[in-house]
């Protein structure tokens, strides 16, 4: 029941906003609309948390707390977004950076992507992942492309192009998959149940090939290290709102894609195999997204490779393994998406103001925007995994799981590259949110659904770092999905 | 039979590898839809399957008809001179496929499919899937990679009707219309590249860097 509200309410705002003309109705109808997406998700926390995995429709739709955990997150951004839209778009018509008619269609579009953000972790059937996954690339490039600058279609295109090819990989892989399940003889079926039910008995060699194909084409939508091309013009030229759906959500929709192939691969060939792909390309997006924090000068693209970093620490969380390791990506995919919607929105608020996405123009924040500029400050402590916040939580599990684990190099591996970023952050957001204030700038007020999303965000932030001792039984139930064998 | 179809469809591919100007390419395209099609048929009439007719049926609207003519309009619509800008001559590119299906052929078997005319089909589906890929990194124009996305497609469509007789149903017609979708929406981009920058060459889309 749950899931139909979850599922429903996108379709039905995204039909709504066809009618309702007023815009600045509308937009607290929608953000009224997703608070009601997350308290539902919430719920099916709960549900899936107690009663374990539920089938619905024939087997169609399949939760088990791994998908409930994703539409948890997702909802979470999804709300945030829909407050920070609020304030954004209605300074953008302002501005007459946007028509009335086209803040119409972000609202629709918006909604949509949402929607097959939302369908990706329900669908049971691995084809249709696939489809589902495809259309948030295709519903999003018009997002990327939305101010129809020559920069912001040059990015949407590189996104779509890079994104959809990189896609048909992963079915390639997919259909390997059901390759390997139909040798198995019995019946034919692409559901996951029915495969991880079957997976110990699968031909090795296909599934590990067939993995590598997964990995280099969801890889590409997660943003791994040699795939992550598009993900930087992307991410930068988005409406800030998207941006932070984008970064926050989008990259995890195609790590759950992963995680779920990820399961049957550990069944059926083996967890080193798993460990040693995901540790090498997360550690290789440390590294690349690493030298590029530290030269750069873009603020949008500067957020946009820290996604690339943090993609990586979590993908290293989950190749390390262990129940800690695990819980803590697990983890860290909240805390990131919590975190960069928070910077993302930040972003969008000193963009829209200094008119420039460069760093070395950008001086003074604080004394502007000082709501703004206080929140970024906080929101770059929290990224950087400063102790106060989640983030610092979850990158040390994974840290003292490595540790544990006996492997140093990547320990040390993690904390060196970590350690430079944090210097870099610090270096780029310091010159830029303190200094005098600029001339012909005068502080400016802000407004209150944009603080709102501000401020829920670094609730999440700050909460759920102190209650994840409360609520880690059934984290650790979740990771024990992962390794039942 | 099936195995001429087969190399039907190899054929059309490498003819659209040594393409110079857009509309051969188009051309190029709609035969290997077509020598598509033909397998589904067959293959729908030997194992007297009714779902393989529908999806043969929708593989001769959408990708023999449907799609070429969009993209020979869009080609003529946005008016600039049809070359495909190659980066790799021609007989470099015929050498470049011919190895990437000799790779694929090594491939096909490493996976195991060693006997009879299925090799041959995971053969030429590879190399269909390598040769898009390439095509789409080798030439210059933004239409290109629409044919390039669109011949892998071909040849994953391939690869699954001869790994393990087609995908289940309702999962072909869904990625189908994906694919629809796609092509439209990036037909749709084209059209706006053209706009904002007056050309269509994917080479000289250098404002995004670091």
């Amino acid at each position: 029941m749950q899931i139909i509200i979850v599922l429903g309410i996108p379709v039905l705002l995204a039909l709504a906003a066809l009618f309702i003309k007023k815009q600045r109705i509308f937009s607290i109808i929608n953000s009224i609309g997703y608070l009601a997406v997350l308290s539902e998700s919430l719920l099916l926390l709960k549900i899936t948390a107690v009663s374990g995995s539920i089938k619905l429709y024939g087997d169609f739709i399949y939760l088990d707390i791994l998908s409930a955990f994703f539409i948890f997150v997702i909802s979470v951004v999804a709300f945030a977004s829909a407050l920070y839209s609020i304030g954004y778009i209605k300074k953008d018509i302002e501005k007459n950076a946007v028509s009335e008619r086209k803040s119409r269609a972000y609202y629709i579009l918006f909604n949509l992507f949402c929607f097959s953000m939302l369908f990706v972790p329900v669908v049971n059937n691995l084809g249709m992942l696939w489809v589902a996954i495809e259309m948030t690339t295709l519903i999003s490039a018009f997002l990327v492309g939305f101010y129809n600058s020559k920069e912001s279609v040059e990015a949407a295109w590189k996104y779509i192009i890079i994104c959809s090819v990189g896609i048909i990989f992963a079915l390639l892989g997919t259909i390997l998959f059901y390759y390997a399940f139909s040798l198995l003889g019995g019946a034919k079926s692409l559901n996951w149940s029915d495969m991880a039910a079957n997976a110990a008995a699968m031909d090795k060699n296909i599934l590990k090939v067939a993995f590598i194909f997964i990995l280099v084409g969801y890889g590409t939508k997660a943003g791994l290290a040699p795939m992550h091309t598009w993900l930087p013009d992307a991410h930068s030229q988005a409406v800030a709102p998207i941006s932070a759906l984008l970064s926050g959500v989008l990259l995890k929709t195609a790590i759950y894609a992963i995680l779920r192939f990820g399961i049957i691969v550990i069944k059926g060939a083996g967890f080193a195999y798993f460990a040693n792909l995901m540790i090498l390309l997360g550690l290789a997006s440390l590294a690349i997204s690493c030298g590029f924090i530290l030269v750069q000068k873009d603020l949008k693209r500067l957020l946009a490779y820290s996604s690339i970093e943090h993609v990586g620490i979590i993908s290293i969380g989950f190749g390390l393994g262990t129940p800690w390791a695990v819980i803590g990506a697990l983890l860290h995919i909240f805390n990131h998406a919590a975190a960069k919607s928070l910077m993302f929105f930040g972003a969008g608020n000193i963009v829209s103001v200094y008119k420039k996405h460069n760093m070395n123009g950008i001086r003074g924040v604080i004394s502007v925007m000082p709501f703004t500029g206080f929140m970024l400050l906080l929101g770059m402590f929290a990224l950087t995994g400063f102790p106060p916040f989640s983030l610092f939580i979850s990158e040390l599990l994974i840290i003292i799981a490595a540790f544990t684990k006996g492997t140093y190099l990547i320990a040390a591996l993690l904390l060196f590259f970590l350690a430079v970023i944090f210097g870099a952050f610090i270096y780029h957001f310091g010159k830029m949110l303190f200094g005098n204030l600029p001339k012909g700038m005068e502080p400016i007020g802000e407004p209150l659904s944009g603080k709102l999303a501000f401020i829920f965000l670094l609730f999440q932030l700050c909460a759920l770092g102190a209650i994840v001792l409360f609520i880690k039984k059934d984290l650790i139930w979740a990771a024990w999905i992962l390794f039942q064998s | 039979m099936t195995e001429l179809i087969l190399l039907g469809v190899l054929t059309a591919t490498y003819l659209m590898v040594i393409a110079k100007r857009m509309p051969a390419l188009i051309r190029s395209f709609c035969y290997q839809s077509f020598f598509l099609f033909l397998v589904t048929l067959l293959s729908g009439f030997m194992e007297k399957q009714a779902d393989l007719y529908i999806i043969a049926l929708l593989i001769l609207v959408s990708k023999v008809i449907i799609i070429p003519y969009a993209l020979g309009l869009i080609a003529k619509k946005i008016n600039i001179d049809d070359n495909l800008g190659l980066f790799v001559n021609a007989q470099l590119s015929l050498i470049t496929a011919l190895i990437l299906t000799y790779c694929s052929w090594v491939f096909a078997k490493t996976l195991g499919f060693g006997q009879g005319y299925q090799l041959l089909a995971i053969t030429v589906a590879l190399s269909v899937i390598f040769i898009g890929a390439f095509l789409m990194i080798s030439r210059m124009k933004a239409l290109t990679q629409v044919v390039g996305l669109l011949v892998m497609e071909n040849g994953i469509f391939l690869f699954a009707s001869f790994v393990s007789n087609g995908m289940p149903f309702f999962v072909e017609i869904a990625i189908f219309l994906d694919v629809f979708v796609s092509v439209i929406i990036m037909g749709l981009f084209v059209y706006k590249i053209n706009k904002l920058f007056t050309h269509i060459d994917v080479n000289k889309l250098s404002r995004l860097k670091g």
